[in-house]
């Protein structure tokens, strides 16, 4: 009996290490394949990111009439920036697209066309993927609301804007003074533009101390719609309003925001083409080694 | 003669079949503690070096990323979606284990409705808490929408762990009680519920586990909103810890990841506590109906 | 005589707050039944029943719209069957282990491991997914991680708990007689385990398997984070690729939703709340076959 419990212990724990062996031999380094699958991460249908990136990308098509979205087959999707940033950091084989402000050394931004994704190729254009960050009101906004709006554009707005890494949206800069008014500003929308938002709002706070702000980071589409309903004060969104959006809104540019097209560190590419980022996208690329 | 090696071999195919089965069941048992253990080292040894005063006790802002007013909104949450679900859920179980009539129809559709509500997905709560309670009703996204859709959401939970509780009381208790004269009802409140506590408040800590780690249910109804400094206004919108958590893994804030670690690591802690509370005291009302 | 009339009075009364009480769950049923219905349904009759429910074209901010769930009730169904093929076996045989197998001072530690498994919650278990599972399964397996696979690995982790504390109380609950007269004829412990006892459990099982496809049914917030939620043409949905579930569905898109989008969301949770309830028929089904037994 006594053989027989000994037996077992040793027919248990050499079941347990082997299963452990099989789980710490995931760790090999394999190379970077040029024949293994694209992982292309897209973000959710909700994101002004996406609506951006897919309509400059002529990811989405339209023609007279219908609108139709070719994102690959397989692609994942993914309902905020660090996901995207996590599938990307782990996968040699990803590419992924997010704000330029939430670049990170975790992964790599590649260079679009020979221009990186700086400022001053995002303005002069030669970085072809951008899109405004909005402020979106109703005609009859209060003095509150307004007042926001001004100290965000003003040269202390710019210089938080320009701090996050996007490029102020107001052309001249005008000086701020705390109007110490008091009250709630109710903002609703793009999680891309949450970022930019919370830190306007810290420093807006630290002048005028009696506001306070709600924020709801539900994605650009709700935003507008909350601004349009009149159920927030403010919708926020990083993307350009539609023609029935924009017929009841007042518009204000935060900043410009360039899409950073993501891949992962050991991905030993570096500059990709439009029509290579489109393929990719659309799935007629499946592979880096048709793109190299 | 041959016919006993035969039968010895047959012996010994099946003394190796059961030891296969033994060493089998051994291996799934202490699988399920394994992947227990590795789950739970792997958030606390990566959450609990974050955890700081600042992400405890601080003001939310991008850098802190604190949950201190998610904490707050979690307790707040806790506490009135058990001051509404527990008496209730109680009543209903003196009403079926001291009242109902063994058979009755309303018994029978109250018993199908019990089991309906603990078989519902929370992302279908969820739906009907948009629906109903913030649209119809027009709480909007507020706590208090997250706390109405919560508190159906515990009700089987605390009903059927009160009713085991009820059952569990001794019936010489009640023909006691009644043989002095007291009434049905007095018999409830004076005898049977003091002495099925700690089965009904095991439900009950049990049900505190299941709020605070809901996020499906919540994320329509209470919103994902965080202030930067706690408040108890039911009609704000507001994140709960486990919502907290899942923004972290979403946003691209920097450290949201390590954040993200250090929320689970606080939920995990909340958990384990709820689950030794729950486990001591329905050990309790264990050995008092062993022992009748 | 006035104090006894009171306290008759107050027994009435009180059994009537109870009864409410009692009531609320029907009511709480019918309202979320209702409501659910009253939004859903009229949007499945306007993107009409089959375009529905057997087309597998999902595209919400096209135009023209197509509003086709298909795929995603393919995908519940197979991470479903994932998790119960991965969870069902390790669960029965740990139920095993603790009804049968397991000494004294062991049970102490594995049974509060299996509550506390119960416990955690979802989000943990979806962060863990994201961060383990699903770079193993990438680095070891193929693709791209985000997958069928990790989306059943996580949830037959998580219906563990389920189909372990169920399959135990009904191991045990079989009569000794059972297992005496197998030792009697001779078998073996395994043998009498195995051929005798949980064969005689087995309703108790099925329960337990159940309430497991429900549980992996309706999770949403652990599948969002390792599913990849690519929404997948029937024809290219593979162990290793990643799917859209009808809850992930629900959730990774309410949030911007609007209009008929919206109310195709609903309609979608209603499909969810369908099966659902179907599942609990068969279950109280099972249970009143087994209480005639």
């Amino acid at each position: 009996m006594k053989r027989r419990k000994t037996l077992e212990l040793i027919l248990t724990i050499s079941v347990l290490s082997i299963a452990a062996a099989g789980c710490s031999k995931g760790q090999s380094k394999e190379e970077f394949n040029f024949e293994k699958e694209i992982t292309v991460v897209a973000r959710d249908a909700a994101s002004g990111t996406r609506g951006a990136f897919h309509e400059i990308m002529k990811i989405k098509v339209k023609t007279d009439g219908t609108e139709t979205d070719n994102l690959a087959v397989g692609a994942l999707e993914f309902d905020g920036t660090d996901k995207v940033v996590t599938a990307v950091e782990g996968d040699k084989h990803a590419i992924g697209y997010i704000s330029v402000g939430s670049l990170s050394d975790r992964i790599k931004a590649s260079s679009i066309n020979g221009a990186e994704p700086t400022e001053e190729n995002v303005k002069n254009g030669s970085y072809v993927i951008s899109r405004p960050f909005l402020l979106v009101t109703k005609e009859n906004k209060s003095e509150l609301v307004e007042d926001f709006l001004n100290f965000a554009s003003s040269s202390r707005g710019q210089a938080i804007t320009k701090e996050m890494k996007y490029i102020p949206g107001a052309e001249e800069e005008a000086e701020y003074t705390a109007s110490g008014l008091k009250g709630t500003i109710k903002v609703a929308g793009s999680t891309s533009v949450t970022p930019l938002m919370e830190k306007l709002q810290e420093e807006y706070k630290s002048l005028n101390p009696d506001v306070t702000f709600e924020m709801q980071s539900n994605g650009s589409s709700q935003g507008i719609k909350a601004a349009i309903d009149g159920s927030y004060d403010i919708g926020m969104s990083s993307r350009e309003l539609k023609e029935d959006e924009s017929a009841s809104l007042q518009r204000h540019v935060l900043a410009i925001d360039g899409i950073a097209v993501i891949l992962n560190k050991n991905n030993p590419i570096n500059d990709l083409s439009s029509e290579e980022i489109t393929g990719i996208y659309t799935g007629k690329i499946t592979s880096w080694g048709q793109v190299k | 003669m041959e016919n006993t090696a035969l039968e010895k071999r047959v012996l010994n195919k099946r003394k190796t079949k059961s030891l296969i089965f033994r060493s089998l069941v051994w291996f799934c048992g202490i699988l399920t503690v394994g992947i227990l253990a590795y789950i739970l080292l792997f958030i606390l040894v990566r959450g609990i070096p974050n955890i700081n005063m600042e992400f405890l006790f601080g003001e939310y802002n991008s850098e802190s990323l604190s949950a201190f007013s998610s904490v707050v909104t979690t307790v707040e949450m806790i506490v009135i979606s058990l001051v509404i679900a527990v008496p209730v859920g109680v009543f209903c179980a003196i009403y079926l284990q001291e009242y109902a009539r063994r058979g009755n129809k309303a018994v029978k559709a109250i018993r199908l409705a019990v089991d309906t509500l603990a078989g519902i997905p929370s992302i279908v709560y969820g739906l009907f808490g948009m629906i109903f309670f913030v649209n119809i009703l027009g709480l909007r996204a507020s706590v208090l929408s997250g706390v109405l859709t919560v508190s159906i959401m515990i009700l089987p939970v605390i009903i059927s762990s009160s009713e085991e509780a009820i059952k569990s009381v001794p019936d010489m208790y009640r023909e006691g009680s009644l043989g002095l004269g007291a009434t049905r009802l007095r018999t409830v409140f004076s005898i049977v519920l003091p002495t099925a506590m700690p089965g009904i408040l095991s439900g009950v800590i049990l049900a505190i586990g299941r709020i605070v780690g809901e996020t499906a249910a919540l994320i329509f109804t209470s919103g994902t909103n965080v202030l930067e400094n706690p408040t108890l206004d039911l009609m704000a919108s507001q994140r709960t810890l486990a919502i907290h958590m899942y923004m972290l893994a979403s946003e691209g804030l920097p450290h949201s990841k390590d954040m993200a670690f250090a929320t689970g690591a606080i939920l995990i802690i909340v958990v384990f506590i709820v689950n030794f509370a729950a486990t001591k005291l329905a050990g309790r009302i264990g050995r008092l109906s062993n022992g009748k | 005589m006035e104090n006894v009339r009171k306290s008759k009075f107050n027994d009435t009364v009180m059994q009537s707050v109870f009864f409410m009480s009692a009531f609320v769950s029907v009511l709480a049923v019918i309202a979320i039944s209702l409501f659910l219905f009253l939004r859903g349904i009229p949007a499945i009759a306007e993107i009409g029943f089959m375009d529905f429910i057997f087309s597998e074209k999902w595209g919400p901010v096209n135009t023209p719209a197509s509003y086709g769930i298909l795929s995603m009730i393919v995908g519940s169904i197979y991470v479903t069957a994932g998790a119960i093929v991965i969870g069902v076996p390790v669960g029965l045989m740990c139920a095993v282990f603790l009804a049968e197998f397991c000494p004294a001072a062991i049970y102490k530690i594995v049974k509060p491991a299996v509550n506390l498994l119960a416990g955690i919650p979802s989000i943990i278990y979806g962060f863990f997914g994201m961060q383990i599972v699903v770079p193993y399964v990438r680095d070891n397996i193929g693709g791209n991680g985000y997958s069928i696979l990790s989306a059943s690995i996580i949830l037959g982790i998580m219906i563990l708990p389920t189909i372990i504390s169920i399959s135990e109380s009904s191991i045990r609950s079989v009569p000794g007689s059972y297992k005496e007269g197998s030792f009697g004829l001779g078998a073996t412990k395994e043998e009498t385990i195995f051929k005798v006892v949980v064969p005689a459990a087995k309703s108790g099982v099925l329960t337990a398997i159940i309430l497991g496809i429900g549980r992996a049914v309706g999770e949403t917030m652990a599948v969002v984070m390792v599913a990849g939620n690519a929404v997948m043409p029937l024809d290219k949905i593979a162990l290793l690729k990643p799917i859209r579930t009808l809850t992930t569905n629900i959730v990774t898109e309410m949030s911007y939703a609007s209009g008929l989008h919206e109310s195709s969301l609903i309609a979608t949770g209603v499909v969810l709340f369908v099966f659902i309830v179907i599942l609990n028929a068969s279950l109280s089904l099972i249970k009143s076959r087994s209480s005639r037994n």
